[in-house]
C-alpha cells in the first residue's frame, strides 16, 4: 500500500500530503519524521538523485526537485524500487507541469494542476498510471483510450 | 518561517484584488453565499496567523485603494465584482480567503455557461482552493450545479476532483488529507452556525446520487464523465456501506456489459488502432476494474473472482495490472477456487520472442500457461478456448508482474492443489520465468517467493524449504518450439536458480541507486533468514560444498537433449568434499563472493542502506565462521555519530530475531549485542537489550544458559574498567561513555543487568533452595568466609560468579546500580539453598554497618561518588531484607531445637505445636514472597526437614497443598521453567489450557515484547520514532490499555521508592505480579494478598523465565484473565488502583481543563463529576450532561478534581 505521498518546500513546509491507511495521530509523527530526514540528506542532493530510508517494513523514497522535497512512503508490494518508480512519473509530471525544474513559486502556480495529476498517479492508497501521456489525457478529462 | 522561503502558500492564493467591502454583496451575491462569505470571515484571520502573514502599513493603503476600486467595478459588473479580476495582473498581490474562493465557486457557478466563468474557474478558483487541505460540504450544491451545466472539461474535472474530495473526508475531526493550509472541522463549524451550515450529511447522498447517474450513463459521448465520476465514488470510505453496495452494482453492471462481449480480432497492441466501440469498451473495462480494486476484497464471491480472472485478457494494461492484484490477493486466501477460476476459462500464455515489434507467439498447446521472453518484459497471450488468438497483451507494467509472480507463487505452494501437480507446476515454472525479469523489482519479488517470504505468517519449515528450492532447483527454460520463427534465440542450458540469484544480486549491488542496493540488501537478508531456518530445521543436504552444476548436470541427463556441456569432472570435484567453499561454483563460493560484495556496500553514505547491510550481514552470518569481521564491521559503524537511535534499536531486534532461529549462537550474538550497550549505550533502549538476554539466556537452553549469563554479566564490567577483566577484550569494548548524557545511559543499563542478573541467576545456574540437598545445618557449620566462598564457587560456579559480581556493584556502582544490586542480591539469598543464602547474608550485614570496603578493598573502585559516611549508604534499605533473612534462621533455629526435644523425649507432635509451627511457615512465606517470588508450595522457609510436618499438618486440617493449577507460578506458565526437570504440572481439569496460556502468554508481553513481535510480524504501521523535540501526540487509548500501561510503567515510579524491594525491571516484573495476585489472589491465598496491604505487596517481583512466546499470541486480547471467574471476587486486592466502579464518587471540577486527546475530557470549573476509577494520576469521570464536545465521560487529572 501507498501509505503516504509527501511535498514539502525547502525548510519544511507541507504543501501537499496524500495519506492513506495512516491513523491521524501518526501523521503528525510521520510528517516530522519526513521532513527531519529531508533536512539531514537532501540539503547537498542533487536534482532527482533518489534516497531511501526504512522503518520497520515500511519503505521510504525521497528525493528533491527544484526547491521542493518529494518523500513517498509505501508497504507491502510498494517497496523501495515500486516507489522509486511511483516517484520518477511523480517527479516528471511535475517538471512537465512547470515546465522545467520547479520553484516553489513555480510549484504553488501549478498547484491544481499537479493535484489532479497526483490524482490519476494514485488513489486510496494504490498506484494507478504510470503513464504520462495517459495521465495527462485523464487531467483533461479525455478517456484513457481514444479512438 | 514563511517568510524565510520568500513565497507561501498564501502567496499562491493571492488575489489580486481585495474583496469589496461586506456591503457591496447585497447587489450582487444571494443570501446564502454572504452567510457563507460571514462564516468563514474567522478562518481567514487563523490562517493568516497560522502562515505568519505580515500586513504592513502599505499593504492597508492599497487595500483601501483596492476596495474602492472594486467596490465601483461591483457596481458596473455585478458578476465579476466578488471574483479575482485577471486584469489587474500588477498590483500588489493579496491573499484571497477560503470564504473569498467559496464565494467565487457559488457565483461562478451560476454563470458557468460563459466562457469567462470558467476561465476564472480553471485559472484562479479551482486550483487555489486546492491549496486548502479540505473542502467545504456547502460547497457541494454549486459543483452539482457545475457538473451538470458546465461543458468545459477542464472544469468538470476539477469537480470531479473536489466531488471526490467531499465524499472521502471522513469528517470526523475535520482532519482529511491534503496538506496545505488548515481548513477546520465543517460539520463542526456548521452545527455551530445558527442560520443551518450544511454538513456532510446533507451533501454526501446528493453528491452519490449524481455521481451514481453519471456512473450509469451509457451514453457514448459521455464515457469520459462516466469514467471520472465512477472514480470519484470510489473515494467514499470503505465504512460506508450503501456507497460500496451501489459501488458494487456499478462495477458489476459494467462488467456484465463490457466484459463479456467477444472482442474482434485486432491488433497485438490492442488499445491502438483499434475501432470506436473496443477501445470505448476497454475504457470501461479499466474504469470498472480500477473500482473493483478499490473495493474491499470480496473472497468467497465467485462473480467477483470470475470477473478479476476475466480481467486479464483486458485491453488496457492498467485494467490489466488491478486484476492480476486482485486475483493475486485471492490466490493468497484461496489458491484453489483461483486455480480452477484461471482453469475453467483456459487461458494460455504464449512464448513470445520479441524484438520491438517482430512478435513471435507460440501457442503452447493445453493448459501451459507460461511465457518467457529473453530480457523483455513479458508479453502475456491468453484467449478463450473457444475462440481463436484475440490479444496479446504487452505488459510493461512492473507491479503486473510482480502480482503475477505473487500469484504463481501462491498457487504453486498451495496445499489445497496438491493433487494436480500439474498446475502447480506450471505456475512454478511461470515463476522462475520472472527471475529473468529486467526489473529488479519483479526479480527481487520472485527470489522471496522462492525463499518462502511471501506472507507475514511464515514459518520455519516454509523457510527451510524455500533455501532448499533455492539451491537446488533449476530454471528450465521452456524448449522452443519448432515452429519458431525467431530463429536467434538459442537453446539455453538449464540453470541453476541460485547461479542466477546470486549474478543478479550481484550486479545489483554495483548499482549506485540507493534503493536498488536497499532492496539487494534487504533481499540478501531474507536469504539469510531462509538458510538460518534451514540450518535450525536441520535440512540435511545443506552441504553448501557442493558444486551446483552438479544439480543443473543431473538435470541435464534427465534431459537428454541439453546436456552440451556437461563436465564430468566438475561433479567429481563437487562430489569429492576437497573443494569445500573453494570453488567457485559452489554454492559456499557464491555466498562467499556475494557476501563480499555485500560487505563492500556498508561503505554507502546512506545510513538506512548500511543499516539493512547490517542486518544482512547478521542474517548470513554462519554459525560455523569466524565472527570477527562481523563484530568490527558493527563496531566501526557504531563509532559514526550519524546512526539513529531507532535504527540501532532495529539492528539489536535484528539480532534478537536470529538469535531465535538459531538459539545456539546465542553467546556470540550477546557478545555483539554488548558492543551496542559499549559504543552506543545512550542510544539503544535498556528494554530491547534486556529482552535480548533474556531470550538468550531461556532460548540456551540447559547446556548454554551458564554461558548465557556470562555473557550477559560481562556488561557489569563495564562501569568502572576493571583492569583485569578488560584485558580479554578487544578494542572494540572500549567505553565511549565518555559524555554525560551516554554515562547515564550505560548506568541504566547496567541497572538492567544487575536487576537480570539477580532475577535470573538462579535460573541460569538451576540453584533453587527448594532443590538444595544441603540441609542448612551444614551451612551454620562454615561460618567461616573463605570456606564458605570456596565451599560455594565449587558447588555451583556460575552462581557464585554472579553472587561475586553483584556483590561488587553493591559497592563500586552508582547509588542507583547499589540499590538494585542489593536487592537482587536478597533475590537470590531468598531462591538460593546453602551456602549461598548465608553467604549474601553476612555481606548484607557487613555492608549495613559499613566497613566491608577494607575487606573487599581491592573491589572498591571509586566511581567519583561519594559513598556516604556509612560506607555504602543502604542501611535503610538493607535492614528489612536483614530481617527477613533473621526470621527464616530464627525459625530455622527453633525448628531444629523444638525436633530434638521431641526426639529426646520421643513425643509426638501435638496439634498445637503443629498449628505453630506451620503458621511460622505460612508467615515466612508471606514475608519472602515481599522480597521475590517463590513457588508457595515448595517453598520451605524452614528449611527442608520442615517439610514432613507441615504436611502432617496440612493433612490433618485438610489443606489443600497448592500445587497444580490454583498454584499462580503453574497458571502463568512460570512453574514450567523453574520445576524445568519435571514435566509440566499443568492439569486440564478443569480449565481450559489455552486460555490459560494465552493469558499467561499476555504477562510475558512487555512493550519491548511488542516490539519484537511487531517487528518480527513486519508490521510496520507505526508511526516512526521522532526525537524529543518533536510533538508527542497523544493516540486515543481504551482504558484497559491504560491500565497496562501503568503496569508496565511502574518501575519507573518505583525506582525513587527505595523500600520497593526488587522490582526495578523496565518490564516490571513486579507490577506484573500485582496483576497475578489480584487475579489469583482470591483463590487459595487469602492471606497472602488481601491481608497485607502494605507497600510491599505492590512490588514484589516474580521470575519470569518463560520464553516470550516466539509466535505472538493475540496480544490484543486485553489482559483479562480466563480465569476470574473462577476465584471468589471478594478477596480482590483491597487497595487495588481501581476504585470500583460499582461504588463511584462524586466530585467538582476545580479548574477549567481542556481536553488534550481524544480520551481526555474537558472540564469547567464547577462542573459536578461522577469519578469512575482512577488511573495513573487521572480519574476517569462521568458529567451529568454532555459538555460543548459533546463528550460525557473521559479521563481529567486528578488535581482537578475535588473529591466530595
Amino acid at each position: 500500500m501507498l501509505m503516504a505521498v509527501l511535498i514539502s518546500n525547502s525548510v519544511g513546509n507541507i504543501l501537499v500530503e496524500r495519506f492513506n491507511g495512516v491513523p491521524s495521530e501518526e501523521r503528525l509523527h510521520w510528517r516530522s519524521f519526513l521532513v527531519k530526514l529531508g533536512a539531514d540528506n537532501l540539503q547537498r542532493a542533487s536534482n532527482e538523485e533518489l534516497f531511501v530510508a526504512s522503518h520497520k517494513s515500511v519503505h521510504i523514497v525521497y528525493t528533491v526537485l527544484g526547491d521542493v522535497c518529494i518523500y513517498i512512503v509505501g508497504k507491502d508490494a510498494y517497496d523501495e524500487l515500486a516507489l522509486a518508480e511511483v516517484m520518477f512519473v511523480i517527479t516528471s509530471l511535475i517538471k512537465d507541469a512547470c515546465k522545467k525544474s520547479p520553484t516553489e513559486r513555480l510549484f504553488l502556480d501549478k498547484y491544481g494542476k499537479i493535484c489532479l495529476c497526483l490524482d490519476e498517479i494514485f488513489w486510496k492508497g494504490i498506484v494507478e498510471n504510470t503513464n504520462k501521456e495517459r495521465i495527462k489525457r485523464l487531467t483533461r478529462l479525455k478517456p484513457p483510450g481514444e479512438f | 518561517m514563511a517568510d524565510s522561503s520568500g513565497t507561501t502558500l498564501m502567496d499562491l492564493i493571492t488575489a489580486d484584488a481585495p474583496p469589496p467591502p461586506a456591503a457591496s454583496y447585497s447587489s450582487s451575491s444571494s443570501v446564502s453565499s454572504t452567510v457563507a462569505g460571514q462564516q468563514y470571515q474567522p478562518q481567514q484571520v487563523s490562517t493568516k496567523t497560522t502562515l505568519g502573514e505580515k500586513k504592513s502599513k502599505r499593504a492597508a493603503l492599497l487595500q483601501i485603494q483596492n476596495d474602492t476600486i472594486s467596490a465601483a467595478k461591483a457596481a458596473l459588473n455585478p458578476v465579476r465584482a466578488n471574483i479575482i479580476p485577471y486584469n489587474s495582473q500588477k498590483r500588489k498581490k493579496k491573499p484571497v480567503s477560503y470564504a473569498q474562493l467559496a464565494r467565487s465557486i457559488h457565483e461562478l457557478a451560476a454563470t458557468s455557461d460563459q466562457k469567462s466563468s470558467q476561465k476564472q474557474l480553471v485559472h484562479h478558483v479551482f486550483p487555489k482552493l486546492a491549496v486548502y487541505n479540505s473542502v467545504d460540504p456547502s460547497l457541494a450544491p454549486s459543483l452539482l450545479m457545475l457538473n451538470q451545466q458546465c461543458e468545459d472539461r477542464t472544469v468538470l474535472r476539477y469537480v470531479y476532483y473536489y466531488l471526490a474530495r467531499i465524499l472521502s473526508d471522513n469528517g470526523s475531526q475535520g482532519l482529511s488529507q491534503g496538506g496545505g493550509i488548515p481548513t477546520p472541522n465543517w460539520d463542526a463549524l456548521a452545527d455551530i452556525d445558527a442560520v443551518g451550515g450544511v454538513t456532510r450529511a446533507d451533501v454526501v447522498p446528493r453528491i452519490v446520487n449524481q455521481l451514481t447517474t453519471e456512473a450509469m450513463n451509457t451514453d457514448v459521448e459521455f464515457h469520459a464523465r462516466r469514467l471520472q465520476a465512477l472514480k470519484a465514488l470510489t473515494y467514499a470510505p470503505s465504512s460506508n456501506t450503501e456507497i460500496l453496495s451501489k459501488l458494487y452494482e456499478i462495477v458489476f453492471d459494467i462488467l456484465n456489459k463490457v466484459a463479456d462481449v467477444p472482442q474482434k480480432k485486432k491488433g497485438l497492441f490492442g488499445a491502438k488502432g483499434g475501432d470506436k466501440e473496443s477501445i470505448i469498451r476497454s475504457n470501461l473495462q479499466y474504469a470498472a476494474l480500477s473500482a473493483l480494486r478499490r473495493l474491499p476484497l470480496d473472497p468467497g464471491n465467485p462473480a467477483f473472482l470470475h470477473r478479476a480472472v476475466q480481467g486479464i485478457s483486458f485491453a488496457d494494461p492498467v485494467a490489466v495490472r488491478h486484476s492480476l492484484e486482485i486475483i493475486s490477493e485471492l490466490a493468497a486466501r484461496d489458491p484453489y477456487a483461483v486455480a480452477v477460476a484461471l482453469g475453467c476459462c483456459p487461458w494460455r500464455y504464449f512464448l513470445i520472442g520479441t524484438d520491438s515489434h517482430h512478435v513471435n507467439f507460440i501457442e503452447a498447446s493445453g493448459t501451459l500457461a507460461v511465457v518467457h521472453v529473453l530480457c523483455r518484459p513479458i508479453y502475456l497471450c491468453c484467449d478463450f478456448i473457444k475462440r481463436a488468438l484475440q490479444d496479446v497483451l504487452h505488459l510493461h507494467d512492473v507491479l503486473a508482474r510482480v502480482s503475477l509472480a505473487k500469484l504463481c507463487h501462491s498457487i504453486s505452494r498451495a496445499r489445497a492443489l496438491d493433487e494436480r501437480p500439474d498446475i502447480k507446476s506450471q505456475f512454478n515454472s511461470v515463476l522462475y520465468q520472472l527471475l529473468l525479469d529486467p526489473s529488479e523489482r519483479v526479480c527481487f519479488e520472485v527470489i522471496l517467493c522462492i525463499l518462502g517470504r511471501y506472507d507475514k505468517t511464515e514459518r520455519t519449515e516454509e523457510r527451510a524449504t524455500g533455501w532448499y528450492r533455492l539451491t537446488r532447483e533449476i530454471l528450465k527454460l521452456p524448449e522452443a518450439p519448432s515452429n519458431s520463427k525467431d530463429k536467434s534465440q538459442k537453446t539455453r542450458r538449464p540453470q541453476p536458480l541460485i547461479k542466477l540469484v546470486m549474478r543478479r544480486l550481484e550486479s545489483s549491488f554495483r548499482s549506485f541507486s540507493r534503493p536498488v542496493l536497499h532492496a539487494a540488501a534487504r533481499v540478501v537478508q531474507e536469504m539469510g533468514k531462509s538458510r538460518a531456518a534451514a540450518f535450525a530445521v536441520g535440512l540435511q543436504d545443506i552441504d553448501e560444498g557442493v558444486n551446483v552444476n552438479s544439480f543443473s548436470d543431473t538435470a541435464d541427463s534427465v534431459d537428454s537433449d541439453m546436456n552440451d556441456d556437461s563436465h564430468p569432472e566438475d561433479i567429481r570435484k563437487a562430489t569429492s568434499m576437497s573443494n569445500v567453499g573453494r570453488g567457485k561454483d559452489t554454492i559456499a563460493g557464491m555466498l562467499a563472493s556475494l557476501m563480499e560484495v555485500v560487505r563492500t556496500t556498508v561503505a554507502c553514505e546512506c545510513i538506512y542502506v548500511r543499516a539493512m547491510v547490517i542486518k544482512a550481514l547478521i542474517w548470513m552470518q554462519s554459525p560455523y565462521e569466524s565472527f570477527d569481521e562481523l563484530k568490527s564491521i558493527i563496531a566501526a559503524e557504531l563509532s559514526d555519530p550519524a546512526w539513529p537511535a531507532t535504527l540501532l534499536n532495529d539492528v539489536l531486534l535484528t539480532l534478537h530475531a536470529r538469535f531465535k532461529a538459531t538459539p545456539h549462537m546465542a553467546v556470540t550474538l550477546l557478545e555483539i549485542a554488548r558492543i551496542f550497550a559499549t559504543k552506543v549505550p545512550g542510544k539503544i533502549d535498556a528494554d530491547v537489550l534486556q529482552l535480548l538476554w533474556k531470550t538468550c539466556l531461556v532460548g540456551a537452553g540447559p547446556d548454554g544458559k551458564h554461558t548465557a549469563l556470562e555473557a550477559v554479566t560481562i556488561v557489569l564490567d563495564l562501569p568502572p574498567p576493571q583492569p583485569g577483566s578488560m584485558s580479554g577484550f578487544t578494542s572494540v569494548d572500549m567505553v565511549s561513555a565518555s559524555d554525560p548524557k551516554s554515562a547515564l545511559a550505560l548506568q541504566r543499563l547496567v541497572q538492567a543487568a544487575v536487576w537480570f542478573l539477580g532475577e535470573n541467576a538462579n535460573y541460569a545456574a538451576s540453584e533453587y533452595a527448594w532443590e538444595s540437598a544441603t540441609p542448612p545445618g551444614t551451612a551454620l557449620m562454615m561460618l567461616d568466609a573463605d570456606k564458605m566462598v570456596a565451599a560455594a564457587s565449587s558447588r555451583n560456579p556460575t552462581l557464585a560468579g554472579a553472587l561475586t559480581r553483584l556483590q561488587r556493584c553493591a559497592f563500586s556502582g552508582s547509588w542507583e546500580i547499589r540499590i538494585v544490586a542489593v536487592q537482587a542480591l536478597t533475590t537470590m539469598a531468598i531462591r538460593s539453598g546453602e551456602p549461598f543464602r548465608l553467604q549474601i547474608y553476612e555481606f548484607l550485614h557487613t555492608l549495613a554497618q559499613g566497613g566491608m570496603q577494607s575487606q573487599l578493598s581491592e573491589m572498591h573502585l571509586s566511581n567519583g561518588e561519594d559513598q556516604g559516611a556509612s560506607g555504602t549508604g543502604l542501611g535503610v534499605l538493607i535492614t528489612p531484607m536483614i530481617k527477613v533473612l533473621d526470621e527464616m534462621y530464627g525459625a530455622q533455629d527453633d525448628l531444629i531445637k523444638e525436633i530434638r526435644n521431641h526426639d529426646n523425649a520421643k513425643k509426638e507432635w501435638t496439634d498445637d505445636e503443629l498449628k505453630k509451627l506451620y503458621e511460622t511457615h505460612e508467615r515466612l512465606l508471606d514475608l519472602v514472597s515481599l522480597f521475590c517470588y517463590v513457588p508457595r508450595a515448595k517453598y520451605l522457609p524452614l528449611g527442608p526437614i520442615s517439610a514432613k510436618l507441615i504436611d502432617i499438618y496440612r493433612t490433618r486440617h485438610n489443606i489443600s497443598v497448592s500445587t497444580g493449577l490454583s498454584d499462580p507460578a503453574v497458571a502463568t506458565g512460570i512453574s514450567e521453567l523453574i520445576y524445568e526437570s519435571k514435566p509440566a504440572p499443568v492439569q486440564p481439569d478443569t480449565l481450559d489450557d489455552d486460555l490459560v496460556n494465552a493469558w499467561a502468554a499476555n504477562l510475558g508481553d512487555g512493550p519491548a515484547m511488542n516490539r519484537v513481535n511487531e517487528f518480527l510480524a513486519g508490521a510496520g504501521t507505526d508511526a516512526p520514532d521522532v526525537d524529543e523535540e518533536n510533538i508527542i501526540s497523544r493516540p486515543s487509548v481504551s482504558y484497559d490499555d491504560m491500565w497496562a500501561k501503568t503496569l508496565l510503567e511502574a518501575p519507573e515510579l518505583e525506582e525513587d521508592d527505595v523500600r520497593s524491594s526488587g522490582s526495578s525491571s523496565p518490564e516490571s516484573t513486579g507490577s506484573v505480579e500485582t496483576s497475578i495476585s489480584s487475579h489469583f489472589g482470591g483463590m487459595n491465598y487469602p492471606s497472602l494478598f488481601s491481608s497485607k496491604p502494605s507497600t510491599y505487596s505492590s512490588s514484589q517481583t516474580s521470575i519470569r523465565e518463560e520464553p516470550p512466546p516466539y509466535s505472538s499470541p493475540d496480544r490484543y486480547n486485553s489482559f483479562e484473565n480466563p480465569l476470574a471467574g473462577r476465584g471468589s471476587q471478594s478477596f480482590g486486592f483491597p487497595d487495588d488502583e481501581r476504585v470500583s466502579s460499582g461504588n463511584p464518587q462524586f466530585g467538582t471540577a476545580l479548574y477549567d481543563f481542556t481536553a488534550g486527546g481524544d480520551d481526555e475530557l474537558s472540564l469547567t470549573a464547577g462542573e459536578e463529576i461522577e469519578v469512575e476509577y482512577e488511573v495513573d494520576g487521572w480519574f476517569y469521570v462521568k458529567k451529568k450532561r454532555p459538555g460543548r464536545d459533546g463528550k460525557m465521560a473521559g479521563l481529567v487529572p486528578v488535581l482537578y478534581v475535588n473529591q466530595s
